[in-house]
């Protein structure tokens, strides 16, 4: 990666590519601070690249906890300024099914207007009439403000805006301990997957922003959270089957939320406590698969004949309150802990809890106690500058005024890359031709995020492009991805085993839904890569996780 | 409508049966779904390529004892099977395919990302070899069409490089397929096959002879000729230099032209071919199937004397996976495949999935039951049968073409 200087002192280390870290880097790099992003593998690896990509309206939280309801609710009108090529304003409705009475739905409104959430009470037809997919036997319905979040695009637009700031970002290096002088930490000590070299990096202040695997951070530097990581698992459909975010109205359960997002539906979740070891090799197991079916069939009856795409699974960092050792008392709340006041150690800080909706707030509270730290005063303006892709595009008006219709494919990049579209430079009719048609990814896309999206491997290119992640999930398109990428890192034996590796973890989400044409798709794929292409094993070792 | 043999599924396998049916002098209509396994196909057949983790290459057909009881090939016997297999090159030549390989030692084909792997019969226009050392010290041009996203000459290079060849590696142009690069979607085989006729062939030879200077020989992509060889013989007659094609990704224009082949011949024989149609369930009496009924035809029986299954597996329809359970859809047959969705795959993508090896079960002689009750005029062959992994095995056209060969003889025998 380029740009990085072992021997500078940076005022922040940021660790952690998740939404979290990338949006702390953006917001230290934005109030002048030299920083670098450090992620153990590729952004949106862990928990930000597995939930719902929902844009909490809040109200889901309004009934149980008002403050985090009225936080997701600034957070959600804040997103859909900053962050508008990320987020799709669908609208949301919570649904009262016959067997959840109506009783949560009469204090639900209220609570939600409590919260300053816009919600609206419609008559069942009228609800029906709004998302045709929802159960017809639904006995209330609340309008609110939800919508869907492209969690990949808005980390990506993290990193590029902490980088445009003068931020350096560091990918595939793990924090392997820490440089302490004294009770100060003053930087860190890397080693990097792809290649095991060692290094060091000095900084003023770590921020530990990794989610669940902070936990692990933490007792590196020799302090003590109490996490606790909490599996929660989600099916992708094959197609969009709803419009409008649906919800359950009733307390928060399992398969009670299914968000339309791009061009599918994803139901979600389950939550069970799991145990450290298997963070990093999460599985979805039958009876998930068959519980979020069984309830999401509730929400809306199409999806018992819906083809089921894809299963995944993300893992919640649940933090235990520091005054409760038994860690019975969970807060979800943001959780943002001073290690000097706390533990003695100064120069560290680590930033958890939250949520995807609330990351930028997240970040704003670290950053803010970095600048302390550091005898900084500059305002927080990541609610008010928009995200690279997000700002007001002239080409907008033109639009408008010439009624410019622009072809699928135009419109489906402008949906990843926003008014940074352009600088996909499509010269010649060779570089539009399509890559991965479900997802209508171009050569020239795919070009762009190599060359620009610290892209190593075709993971990382699906996520910061959707190649391999439509209905094909990666038949047709995985080949010609790492055609292209060989092309870039001119090492043909690399490019073979990263394809080897991109088909085990397609398949790694495709074994817990296979049935009907999932199998179909599954058996095609094999005997196109094993059988006529003839790979036949994964390699021993890849850079990227094995992860749904 | 009454025919003396139908034939339930349009692949391969039916197809197959089909001719020799016909040949026989049977009247018989095949009830085709529409897909073939060789429209991915990677131009060669496989007979029987690994054993375990070991590669076969001499006298595939000794392993057949040592194969499970329920493996086609078991049923049949080493014999038999031999003698099945052995009428296949000259059926497809009078289809008008040619391929080239032998029965005694499988020879090498090359794939798409370039991997040397074994195979039984492979079209005589493709790259093969009998051995990896002739590659040592011959120099190669690897060709691709500009901008063609589904051949990898990179990974070719490197695939034969390993094995001690030289290779240059070019794309080249014709005007005649500009247009097709104007739409992002339609740079694909089948699509430039249409234009590769007449002048553009060549065209295209003269680009490749500019590409290949100082080799010994051309590989080239399997786009040419969806309808005929014709623009393959002219592409080569005017080429300085062997050319030699390798399998794209699919579609596979050689592929379609085959599946095109058997079906016009076929038809030449005189036989029905039913596109787009689907058997929805049959009719017995005592035990023997009487009828079909299809989508198209309605409540408007099939009815005939002897009746062959070959739909194939998940991929072909044959079999279709619910969340509980797997049946075949289509009559209802009996089948090994066990209930429990977590029974049915392996987390390792490369494993052998047992899914691969679910199937209709049959008794010795390829008939397969419904209930428990041995259909007695009912043949079930190719991809649909159980009790292999065609696809770790490297076994799945010769059991197709075996198992179809036999049902025809049992069929044609049996008048």
């Amino acid at each position: 990666m380029k740009n990085v200087n072992a021997r500078k002192e940076y005022d922040v280390i940021v660790i952690g590519g998740g939404a979290t870290g990338a949006g702390t880097a953006r917001d230290c790099a934005m109030r002048g601070l030299s920083t670098i992003l450090i992620e153990r593998l590729d952004f949106t690896a862990g928990a930000s690249g597995r939930n719902h990509g929902l844009l909490h309206s809040g109200a889901r939280y309004a009934h149980t906890d008002p403050e985090s309801a009225a936080e997701c609710i600034r957070e959600n009108i804040i997103l859909k300024r900053v962050a508008r090529h990320c987020v799709e304003e669908t609208r949301g409705l919570f649904v009262t099914l016959p067997e959840d009475g109506l009783d949560y739905q009469n204090a639900f409104v209220d609570d939600c207007r409590r919260a300053g959430i816009d919600a609206e009470l419609l008559e069942p037809a009228e609800a029906i009439r709004l998302e045709p997919a929802v159960n017809p036997d639904i006995i209330g319905a609340v309008k609110v403000p939800d919508g869907s979040i492209d969690p990949f695009r808005l980390v990506t637009a993290n990193v590029l805006a902490a980088q445009l700031n003068g931020a350096d970002v560091l990918t595939y290096h793990e924090v392997t301990g820490f440089v302490k002088d004294g009770t100060r930490i003053c930087g860190v000590e890397l080693k990097s997957r792809r290649n095991g070299e060692r290094s060091t990096v000095y900084g003023k202040v770590v921020i530990n922003a990794c989610g669940i695997w902070g936990h692990h951070v933490a007792e590196l530097a020799g302090v003590k959270i109490a996490m606790y990581p909490a599996k929660g698992s989600l099916l992708i459909f094959g197609h969009r089957v709803n419009h409008m975010v649906l919800n359950r109205c009733r307390k928060p359960g399992d398969a009670d939320i299914l968000v339309p997002g791009d061009t599918i539906s994803v139901i979600g979740t389950t939550s069970t406590r799991i145990p450290f070891d298997e963070i990093d090799r999460m599985e979805v197991t039958t009876g998930e698969v068959d519980l979020l079916l069984r309830e999401g069939v509730k929400l809306s009856p199409m999806l018992a004949w819906t083809r089921v795409l894809r299963a995944y699974a993300g893992v919640r960092p649940l933090v235990a309150s520091d005054h409760d050792p038994s860690g019975r008392s969970i807060s979800r709340g943001i959780v943002c802990l001073d290690h000097e006041t706390r533990d003695g150690l100064s120069g560290f800080i680590t930033i958890t809890g939250g949520k995807l909706m609330t990351y930028r707030l997240m970040a704003q509270d670290a950053t803010d106690m970095a600048c302390r730290k550091l005898g900084v005063d500059r305002p927080c303006r990541t609610a008010e500058v928009p995200l690279p892709g997000s700002e007001p595009d002239a080409r907008d008006e033109e639009r408008k005024a010439h009624i410019i219709e622009l072809s699928t494919e135009m419109k489906a990049a402008e949906g990843r890359h926003g008014s940074w579209t352009g600088k996909i430079a499509a010269g010649n009719d060779a570089d539009d031709a399509l890559v991965c048609e479900c997802e209508q990814v171009s050569v020239a896309e795919c070009n762009y995020a190599i060359e620009e999206l610290h892209v190593n491997n075709l993971i990382n290119l699906r996520r910061r492009t959707r190649l391999g992640m439509g209905t094909c999930q990666g038949e047709l398109c995985a080949c010609r991805g790492a055609g292209i990428l060989e092309r870039h890192h001119k090492c043909t034996k690399r490019a073979l085993d990263d394809l080897a590796s991109f088909m085990a973890e397609r398949w790694h989400g495709m074994y817990p839904v296979c049935w009907g044409e999932t199998l179909v798709e599954a058996q095609f794929t094999s005997w196109l890569y094993q059988g006529v292409c003839g790979l036949e094993k994964e390699p021993p070792r890849h850079e990227e996780e094995m992860n749904s | 409508m009454k025919y003396d043999t139908i034939i339930i599924g349009g692949g391969l396998s039916g197809l197959v049966s089909g001719i020799c049916c016909q040949k026989s002098g049977r009247k018989t209509a095949i009830i085709s779904a529409g897909q073939s396994a060789l429209h991915f196909w990677s131009g060669s057949f496989e007979l029987l390529c690994r054993k375990g983790d070991r590669e076969v290459i001499d006298r595939p057909l000794s392993l057949v004892d040592s194969l499970s009881g329920q493996h086609p090939y078991r049923k049949l016997g080493a014999e038999r099977t031999a003698a099945l297999l052995s009428r296949v090159a000259p059926l497809l030549a009078e289809a008008g395919i040619n391929v080239a390989g032998s029965l005694e030692r499988n020879h090498y084909r090359l794939t798409p990302l370039g991997f040397l792997k074994p195979a039984w019969l492979t079209l005589d226009d493709y790259f093969m070899l009998s051995d990896p050392e002739e590659l040592k010290g011959k120099r190669y041009a690897i060709v691709n069409i500009l901008s063609y996203l589904d051949f990898y000459p990179r990974f070719q290079a490197y695939g034969l490089g390993e094995h001690g060849a030289r290779t240059v590696t070019a794309d080249v142009n014709i005007p005649e397929l500009d247009i097709l690069r104007k739409s992002t979607t339609e740079m694909r085989a089948t699509n430039i096959s249409r234009f590769l006729t007449d002048a553009a062939v060549d065209r295209l030879a003269k680009a490749v002879n500019d590409a290949s200077k100082g080799t010994d020989a051309v590989i080239m992509p399997a786009v040419l000729g969806m309808f005929s060889d014709g623009p393959v013989r002219r592409l080569r007659s005017q080429v300085e230099r062997p050319v030699y094609f390798v399998a794209t990704t699919p579609a596979s224009v050689p592929g379609v032209r085959c599946q095109l082949a058997l079906r016009d011949y076929f038809i030449r024989l005189g036989g029905t071919f039913m596109p787009g149609d689907t058997v929805v369930k049959g009719e017995r009496e005592r035990h023997r199937l009487r009828r079909v009924f299809t989508t198209n035809f309605g409540d408007m029986p099939l009815e005939a004397d002897s009746f062959v299954i070959s739909t194939g597996s998940f991929f072909g329809h044959g079999l279709v996976a619910t969340l509980e359970s797997i049946h075949e859809p289509a009559l209802g047959l009996d089948l090994y495949a066990p209930e429990g969705r977590e029974k049915w795959y392996d987390k390792d993508f490369y494993a052998a999935q047992p899914y691969m090896g679910y199937g209709v079960t049959t008794d010795a002689g390829f008939r397969p039951a419904i209930k428990g009750e041995t259909i007695e005029n009912l043949y079930a062959t190719g991809a649909l049968l159980a009790g292999f992994n065609a696809l770790k095995e490297g076994s799945g056209a010769g059991i197709t073409l075996a198992t179809a060969l036999h049902a025809a003889d049992k069929i044609t025998s049996a008048l």
